[in-house]
């Protein structure tokens, strides 16, 4: 499947009042495929929403190019592109009623108004404003302006949408009941949703990919349970979600896998690494793969020590251990009736496991 | 029961107490001279200034076409220096919309600092007489002025432009005096006008032309609207101008009201002089709520039927 969507290597540069500049895109390659949901995540400044406005049309790129659906639109003005945006305060314009934003896209390509109308009616179905059409944008709470951008920016039927931070507004609720609609409208209408985010739970639950921004570079870009379980560096590791950093030595490596050195004095197998021997890795442990019970594993490395911190969670109780030779370890625990007992208490003595497979090296350095 | 009905009383004190000196104020030095002056016209004028207290409609008469037979015929002098007053206000109101439409664009979009020096600049005319400032223009206009030797050394022209004391010179005059009024209302629309629904615009396939149709012209129109009213009323009264800069050759409605005031001491006449120029701004701003009354539910009712 060829993709709809295909930047390579944007690179984008603004100029700070200061006189200095800010690389805000540093050769970005990114190929979405029809139908797909993609996510960009990173901390705020990394350069979502630049990478946005350059697909958009609304910045000029320095260097690198943009092709949709196999054409080349790097030099394409904005209102010629077949991408539509959902912008983060919805922009809809105030002066129109519900419909007329809806009609707007089909209103200036010179549709007759027949079309117009039947379009506008299927959209404000879609996404459940039927009825609201000849309301103004000030009659509507935040949830409905919403949909009506969503309904705005899809009625054209563009190759891909585009959407910045479109749920940041919204209150927890009604964001995760607008996630989910999201998603589900991403199937009825079978396009391509590039999506801007920087809450990395959002990033997970709603994308086929998400690709992991820093400083203007993709840092990784793949499924979410491959960016869960198999971050590449730390940073990845670091911002979807908690979890523990190890720091270790890689000591042997074979075909087979490598053996890594914990600075704790722990051997754990690794079943492979592109590090190489004698490199400096930290070994990602996620809290959940942190367990109470003994298991038959005998790679399985074995932490004692004092609990320090304890956060019920409803099902589950965060725990914060400090083990005998100083390492802080995180673990999210579901203990059996008759051991809660052992750990709730700080202070109290604990030993955890982790199992080898719950093991995954991640090189510290960033892409650059 | 009791406590509420006081507290409310006093609120009702308190607001009587508020809108008290407004109220007063406005009483005494706008409805009673405007009072005055409807009752002026319709009173006969004395024969040496003053009024004889009969009823008279005749100071119409002379203006709008029901003359004093005994006198004179009628002359639609009156109707023509009107006429004319409306145009040359109208051309005024468009030339300085044209001028500080863009300019006000411009200078919204410009960084903080910038803004606030040319906010001043455009106040900067306020320090300055009214009447030296268009003493300056009579020495730019004149057949020996600045403007027609600059024109001449370029070779634009071969003998100077005959610019001063005509309709050209007084719609300068005023468009100058006026642009102040025109820019400040303008700039507080163009400057809240959210750049992202310009975006938005463009990335639903608008092109410029279409954004600024659709989009711009109409999210900014109550400044255009406020701006036109601000600098159309004076204009359309002015006399200050025409009389430096238009000569006695033109002469608006002003002048004539201030001639029938001053020189002519025909206070019933100039009354209703008055008058005319106040139904024409209402009519005007009639017009205006109509319209804007129209464009709301067409807005809201359009498009709703259709589908
Ligand atoms: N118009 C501009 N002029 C100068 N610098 C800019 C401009 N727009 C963005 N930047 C800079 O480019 C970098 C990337 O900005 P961008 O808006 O893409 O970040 P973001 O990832 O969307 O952040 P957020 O999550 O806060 O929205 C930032 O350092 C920002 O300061
Ligand atoms: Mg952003």
């Amino acid at each position: 499947m060829s993709p709809i969507l295909s930047v390579k290597d944007a690179t984008k540069r603004y100029s700070t009042p200061e006189g200095g500049t800010i690389t805000a895109l540093d050769g970005v390659s990114l190929d979405v495929q029809p139908n797909e949901f993609v996510t960009l995540l990173g901390p705020s400044g990394c350069g979502k929403t630049t990478l946005l406005r350059t697909i958009s049309g609304f910045e000029d790129l320095e260097g690198g190019s943009i092709e949709i659906d196999g054409a080349t639109v790097t030099h394409l003005p904005a209102h010629r592109r077949p991408v539509n945006t959902v912008f983060q305060r919805y922009a809809l314009f105030p002066h129109l009623s519900i419909a007329r934003n809806v009609a707007y896209s089909l209103e200036v390509a010179g549709l007759k108004r027949a079309e117009i109308g039947s379009r506008v009616g299927e959209m404000l179905e879609l996404v459940g404003l039927d009825g609201f059409g000849d309301r103004k944008i000030n009659q509507l709470s935040g949830g409905q302006q919403q949909r009506v951008a969503l309904a705005r920016s899809l009625v054209a039927r563009p190759k891909i949408l585009l959407l910045d931070e479109p749920l940041s507004a919204l209150d927890k609720n009604l964001r995760q009941k607008m996630q989910q609609e999201l998603k589900t409208l991403q199937e009825e209408v079978g396009i391509a949703f590039v999506f801007v985010t920087h809450d990395q739970e959002e990033a997970l639950t709603m994308s086929d990919r998400v690709a992991v921004l820093s400083d203007g570079k993709i840092q990784q870009f793949g499924t979410p349970e491959d960016l869960y379980r198999r971050p590449r560096n730390e940073f990845v590791a670091r911002f979807l979600g908690a979890g523990n950093l190890l720091g270790a030595t890689v000591s042997e490596c074979k075909d087979a896998g490598a053996i890594a050195l914990l600075e704790s004095g722990q051997v754990a197998h690794l079943p492979s690494t592109d590090a190489a021997c004698g490199e400096k890795i930290k070994l990602l442990i996620r809290p959940e793969d942190v367990r109470m019970d003994c298991t038959k594993d005998a790679g399985a490395l074995r932490f004692e020590g004092t609990v320090r911190q304890v956060l019920f969670v409803g099902t589950d109780y965060i725990v914060h251990i400090e083990t005998d030779d100083g390492t802080e370890l995180k673990a999210t625990l579901r203990p059996r009736a008759e051991d809660r007992g052992a750990i709730t208490a700080p202070g109290a003595r604990i030993t955890l496991f982790v199992q080898q497979e719950a093991l995954h090296p991640v090189t510290s350095a960033k892409v650059a | 029961m009791v406590g509420r009905d006081t507290s409310q009383g006093r609120k009702m004190l308190s607001l009587l107490g508020l809108l008290a000196p407004p109220t007063v104020f406005l009483g005494v030095f706008f409805i009673t001279p405007l009072a005055i002056m409807v009752i002026y016209s319709f009173l006969e004028p004395g024969l040496y200034g003053g009024v004889v207290w009969n009823f008279y409609d005749l100071n119409y008469g002379r203006i709008l076409g029901w003359a004093d037979t005994r006198y004179e015929k009628f002359d639609p002098v009156y109707l023509t220096i009107f006429l004319r007053s409306v145009r040359l206000a109208l051309t005024t109101v468009l030339l300085s919309l044209v001028i500080c439409y863009p300019a006000a664009f411009w200078i919204s979009r410009m960084p903080q600092g910038r803004k606030n020096f040319f906010l001043f600049l455009i106040t900067l005319p306020f320090f300055v007489s009214l009447v030296v400032r268009l003493f300056a223009w009579v020495l730019i206009l004149r057949p020996t002025g600045f403007l027609n030797q600059a024109l001449m050394e370029i070779g634009m022209i071969a003998e100077p432009l005959n610019l001063i004391f005509t309709d050209t010179a007084v719609v300068i005059g005023m468009t100058y005096v006026f642009i102040p009024f025109m820019f400040l209302p303008l700039y507080a629309s163009i400057e809240k006008l959210d750049m992202s629904l310009v975006e938005a615009s463009a990335d639903l396939g608008a092109t410029r032309l279409q954004t600024f149709r659709r989009i711009i012209l109409p999210v900014t129109l109550p400044g255009i609207v406020g701006g036109s009213i601000i600098v159309f009323i004076p204009s359309l009264g002015n006399f200050i101008v025409p009389s430096v800069l238009g000569g006695a050759k033109v002469m608006m409605i002003g002048n004539l009201i201030e001639q029938q005031f001053l020189s002519a001491r025909n206070w019933p006449f100039g009354s209703a002089l008055g008058m005319m120029v106040m139904a024409a701004v209402l009519l005007l701003l009639m017009i205006y709520v109509r319209m804007m009354t129209r464009e709301e539910e067409y807005s809201t009712a359009a498009k709703v039927k259709e589908s």
